[in-house]
């Protein structure tokens, strides 16, 4: 079910179910998964006190305290690989990368050790961490710091990669992720999380169940069935893909919108299917559009069957440049919904 | 020492050279004529441990098996004195099924979760890991302590110094140990590292640095000794560098034309040298002398039997264990 | 009826203010006491509004009103 309906009820019905923003809607499965399990615990940069800088541990240091949620000194590689060490020995870490874009200082740690450790040792050795992280841009922060890059962390084996796009899956696929043996990068994006400081779009607050449930990892949804386009996409892109469906269905377009939720492992039986009915797909990536997402999501509906694509496949993505600092050019590279709505209009038309 | 302790460090010093000695005779034995480093049952780089005996030995008759070691690209030594399964060791080097990683990881990615070993093949990069091992320890309200083995190339490294500092904020339960063995591959330590011992960084971190000279195995075992028992008492890491010898190349196949000190290599042997010091101490005969050489024989060639009989991974498993 | 105000957010200042950021419920919606209500910002600070009381909810304020603190941004009947 998606977070798009946030209209109210009659004023004398039922109470509708609470929401909460997506920032919240993580914190509350990290706090249920750390009072269940004694092994659970969180690490990184202004996790304590500030409660990360995008609101991801808010009020855990408080209910927890220091030994379970662990400030650390700017040394990625040492407390990411000390998250990996510690998960050897049993321990559950949510450790926190900060910006996606740091993982230069630190990915020896993580795709040569979280990644590999598993593997090389035969099934003996499981590492049973999340490797959260914060994504994307549309907010002036730059080349360094508005990057999605989850093409990257998929491209390299041994590592879970979810990507939620609402408050509803956030919660359940970080519940998902803590459970889950083995490592998991949990992606989300700036602009989803509901953040009084920075524009938002209106899904980013949506129903959230109160109780424990899991989203399962490697499961796509159509958030939106519909007869014409396959929009297939993740993360912020899932609402700009949303908005542009809402439009042009009063245009007689009716596009479906199927939303990833993971890159690894990546629903390709979904995706297959969406594209078997519709006969056109478009792939939405705020990543960098080349030898990445896009380029795979194609790869697989063409090995399965060219035939089943009525037109060339598109994708609107990030082009291969830097993520310019001005909001002009910013907003000209991203994947705006002008770009979407332009590029399923002429599926359509081809 | 006692005597008993001292025979015990010998011997284990003779299963190590053993055992190198045995690998070192099965990864040539099939790369004749010219050397193919893909070639024969052990393909692949090889990087033993001779010469360094006194460091793996000195160090871990401190440990037990519930303590972690993580260690390097030249991991055997440390494996041996640990107590590692070593038929399984053997069988991983040599890539078989029967291997502690199924043939997965080979000989720098020996992962024995009975011993809490593991090593990598990065460098530096097992310093960060052994710091969560000693956080899980500790947050047991165990005494359990993780040693961390690096090279002195690898002092050079950010993991090593961001490591430092976060064992010593947080006063983890680690032993450093830094094998100075004068040569990061061709480069000497004078033409890499600014300060002529990594025991002086430790003082940048505010723990204590230790430096033994000579590959001295009893002056190893004392200061890891105080070191094992600082971090048992909750009182932080401390950094044990060793000045030891690599009795052979950086890898197997390394003609070492870079390497200016071969000649002097053969008189700096640890081990003919320590079995001088115990005989003239009468600690060992030529009896204790020859038990230790077949004790060690006999468990290296059984090792190795074990490791060829071993079948090899079928390729059809090659997509196996990505994910539990 | 019951007021909820937008919280204090300085002592100093009586005529301190805020920004109204996220509803978490919709007008004429249903809430308990203690539910989350609506989450507002002083700077880069957030602060969250739980409901004082069970009842309906009136919404008197907008997201992104500047409101000061002490003034009522929504009712409970």
């Amino acid at each position: 079910m998606t977070s798009t309906d946030t209209s109210s009820p009659a004023p004398s019905a039922a109470p509708s179910q609470r929401k909460l923003s997506t920032a919240k809607a993580m914190v509350e499965a990290v706090a249920a998964e750390m009072a269940r399990d004694p092994n659970v615990f969180v690490m990184g940069e202004d996790i304590g006190a500030y409660g990360g800088i995008f609101s991801s541990t808010t009020g855990l240091l408080d209910t927890f305290g220091p030994e379970r949620v662990m400030d650390t000194p700017i040394s990625e590689t040492a407390f990411i690989g000390a998250a990996v060490g510690a998960a050897v020995e049993g321990l559950r870490p949510v450790v926190e990368l900060m910006f996606v874009d740091f993982f230069g200082v630190c990915m020896d740690q993580i795709y040569n050790h979280m990644a590999k450790i598993h593997f090389e040792s035969g099934g003996n050795v499981t590492v049973p961490m999340v490797l959260t992280t914060a994504v994307g841009g549309g907010y002036s922060d730059g080349a360094q710091h508005s990057q999605c890059l989850w093409g990257t962390f998929a491209h390299l084996p041994g590592m879970k990669v979810v990507v939620p796009s609402n408050p509803h899956d956030a919660k359940g696929l970080m519940t998902a992720a803590i459970r889950d043996d083995n490592p998991v990068v949990y992606m989300f994006h700036k602009g989803l999380l509901g953040l009084p400081w920075m524009a938002r779009n209106p899904r980013a607050v949506g129903p959230v169940p109160e109780e424990d449930y899991e989203v399962p990892i490697g499961r796509a949804d159509i958030v939106r069935p519909g007869r014409d386009v396959s929009v297939v996409t993740l993360s912020l892109s899932v609402h700009h893909a949303l908005d542009v469906a809402d439009e042009l269905s009063g245009h007689g377009v009716e596009c479906e919108v199927v939303d990833l939720r993971a890159l690894v492992p990546l629903d390709t039986d979904t995706i297959l299917e969406s594209v078997g009915r519709t006969g056109r797909l478009l792939v939405v990536d705020e990543d960098y559009l080349s030898f990445g997402l896009s380029g795979e999501v194609i790869a697989r509906v063409v090995e399965r069957d060219p035939g089943l694509l009525h037109a060339p496949a598109r994708r609107v993505a990030v082009p291969d440049v830097p993520i310019p600092y001005a909001r002009s050019l910013e907003y000209a590279v991203l994947p705006t919904r002008s770009r979407i709505r332009d590029a399923v209009l002429e599926l359509v038309d081809a | 020492m006692e005597p008993r302790e001292q025979r015990d460090l010998y011997r284990m010093m003779v299963l190590i050279r053993t055992f190198e000695e045995a690998i070192l005779r099965e990864y040539h034995a099939d790369k004749k004529p010219a050397f193919d480093i893909g070639a024969g049952m052990i393909p692949g780089e090889m990087h033993l441990s001779a010469g360094q005996e006194p460091v793996a030995a000195g160090v871990c008759a401190h440990l037990t098996t519930e303590d972690a070691v993580t260690a390097t690209h030249r991991p055997h030594h440390f494996a041996i004195a640990h107590g590692i399964d070593l038929p399984r060791m053997a069988a991983e080097i040599f890539g078989r099924v029967d291997g502690l990683g199924k043939g997965r990881g080979g000989h720098m990615h020996l992962f024995d979760p009975a011993t809490h070993f593991s090593c990598s093949g990065i460098i530096a990069e097992g310093y960060p890991p052994a710091l969560g091992q000693a956080l899980a320890f500790r947050r047991r309200g165990t005494d359990r302590i993780a040693v961390a083995v690096t090279g002195e190339g690898a002092a050079n490294q950010g993991a090593f110094h961001e490591s430092l500092n976060l064992a010593a904020l947080w006063r983890l339960p680690v032993v450093f140990v830094v094998e100075d063995n004068d040569w990061g591959i061709s480069v000497p330590r004078s033409a890499s590292t600014c300060v002529p011992s990594n025991a002086e960084r430790a003082a940048a971190y505010g723990i204590p640095g230790v430096r033994i000279e000579d590959n001295d195995v009893e002056a190893v075992h004392e200061a890891a000794g105080a070191a094992v028992a600082r971090a048992r008492a909750g009182e932080g890491p401390t950094l044990i560098e060793v000045h030891t010898l690599r009795l052979w190349g950086h890898f197997e196949g390394d003609a070492q034309g870079y390497r200016s000190d071969v000649d002097a290599v053969l008189g700096r042997d640890p081990l003919p040298a320590y079995e001088t010091t115990l005989r003239e101490a009468g600690v060992l005969d030529d009896d204790a002398v020859e038990k230790a050489r077949h004790d060690a024989d006999d468990r290296v060639e059984s090792a190795i039997a074990f490791a060829r009989q071993s079948a090899e991974p079928a390729p059809e498993s090659a997509l196996d264990h990505v994910f539990a | 009826m019951t007021d909820v105000p937008f919280p204090e957010v300085s002592q100093r200042d009586p005529d301190a203010e805020g920004v109204l950021a996220t509803w978490f419920v919709a007008d004429g919606e249903r809430v308990a006491e203690g539910d989350l209500l609506a989450e507002v910002a002083v700077d880069k600070v957030a602060m969250e509004i739980l409901s004082p009381a069970a009842g309906v909810i009136h919404l008197l304020a907008t997201e992104g009103d500047v409101v000061r603190q002490g003034v009522a941004v929504a009712r409970l009947s």
